[in-house]
């Protein structure tokens, strides 16, 4: 008995002391993260505005995918278009996105902020290059969430990442629908 | 005390000779930069975790030595990935979850186990230092194949005006793109790890 609790006590002064080494980590290192993660949000809600007014966020609760929307105003202060914040399921976790869609529907730029994809693989969707196969799509054309619903060359670039892309597409093809259903309301 | 040191650089190089921690050298040796940030990474772990390993060998019971030792590599991991995290955003983006994995990479493991727990600090500070460059030489080589052969490209950090990416004539408009995916991991790896045993074989014969 006396032998379990020597043990285990030295153990838990172990994981203890750890525990207070990282409670220090994190304070040093969790303003400046903070503070980049906000930058970064500020920077990616600017490169799919597409030059329109941003209005105040509005989180959303009846949708697993769709977590929220900023509405976009045009110059005339019309209703545009929405981004919409969207969590899709990646191959490693949760896929962070945001997308400027409008109010018809199409989509009209992504960003994947964050996400725990394989690197070389599914990472490749954090590139801008990879978002252009959705691009356009949502209004006419159905966002593609199948590799037959691509062209051939954006097929073999999307190999080996798979669920990558359905988990985009599913998400883009939920915010396009929630956007429509708002219907530039 | 010197052998403990150069014994993980070539004789008993963790890739090519025990073939350890392979899992995060195939997955994050497309880059260059990828390879100098993974290395840092492990040698910071692997130094931390050998030196308290070392230096808590007495103390710590025998029974959950393990448990201990992951506790211990676990808190170097998470203090690295909160470090990268807050410095090298792009770096710790681009190496995904490897950074959190290197908590499973069986080198640090195994060093503690094999070498740590048995040796004084100095020791295990040697071996970790022998072991990491060991690894890091390794993780280099096979991302410097595979990046120039199957991206055309050289990418280290961005210093003022340069990019950070060097473009190899040619090999940038007509890359070997299988060197970038996980067959040409594993063709550089079998390939260099086969020269390591003909070296070593020869250099025994010559001996």
């Amino acid at each position: 008995m006396n032998d379990i609790v020597k043990i285990g006590s030295r153990l838990a002064i172990i994981c203890a002391v750890a525990a207070v080494v990282l409670g220090l980590a994190n304070a040093v290192t969790e303003p400046k993260i903070t503070i980049m993660k906000k930058m970064k949000l500020e920077k990616s809600l600017e490169q799919v505005s597409k030059g329109m007014k941003i209005g105040k966020f509005t989180p959303v609760k009846d949708s697993p995918v769709v977590k929220g929307y900023y509405p976009l105003t045009d110059k005339a202060d019309k209703r545009s278009g929405y981004i919409c914040k969207l969590t899709g399921n990646g191959y490693g976790g949760d896929l962070d996105i945001i997308a400027g869609i409008s109010v018809k529907g199409k989509i009209l730029a992504v960003i994947l902020l964050e996400d725990d994809e394989t690197p070389g693989l599914g990472k490749q969707a954090e590139h801008a290059s990879y978002m252009t196969k959705y691009i356009g799509t949502g209004e006419d054309k159905p966002v593609p969430v199948r590799k037959t619903q691509l062209s051939q060359k954006d097929a073999d670039a999307v190999t080996g990442a798979s669920i990558t892309f359905m988990g985009i597409g599913k998400a883009l093809a939920a915010g396009s629908s929630y956007v429509k259903k708002l219907g530039g309301e | 005390m010197l052998k403990e040191f150069t014994k993980g650089i070539f004789k008993e190089n963790p890739i090519f000779v025990i073939v350890l921690g392979l899992c995060p050298v195939l997955a994050v040796s497309t880059k260059v930069i990828n390879a100098i940030g993974m290395s840092a990474g492990v040698i910071f772990v692997l130094l931390g975790s050998n030196i308290f390993v070392s230096m808590l060998k007495n103390y710590i019971p025998d029974k959950v030595r393990i448990p201990a030792y992951i506790v211990i590599i676990a808190s170097f991991v998470t203090i690295v990935q909160m470090v990268m995290e807050a410095y090298a955003p792009s770096l710790y983006k681009s190496l995904g979850v490897y950074v959190p994995l290197i908590v499973v990479n069986c080198i640090i493991l195994g060093r503690a186990e094999a070498f740590a727990k048995k040796n004084t600090i100095k020791a295990s500070i040697l071996d970790a230092l022998g072991m990491g460059i060991g690894f890091t030489l390794a993780l280099l080589l096979i991302s410097l194949i595979r990046e120039v052969l199957g991206a055309g490209t050289i990418t280290i950090f961005p210093i003022g005006s340069f990019s950070g990416v060097i473009k190899i004539p040619v090999l940038v408009d007509e890359p070997i793109r299988v060197f970038g995916l996980s067959a040409g991991a594993l063709l550089v790896i079998g390939f260099l790890k086969a020269f390591f045993n003909w070296y070593s074989e020869f250099k025994g014969a010559r001996s």
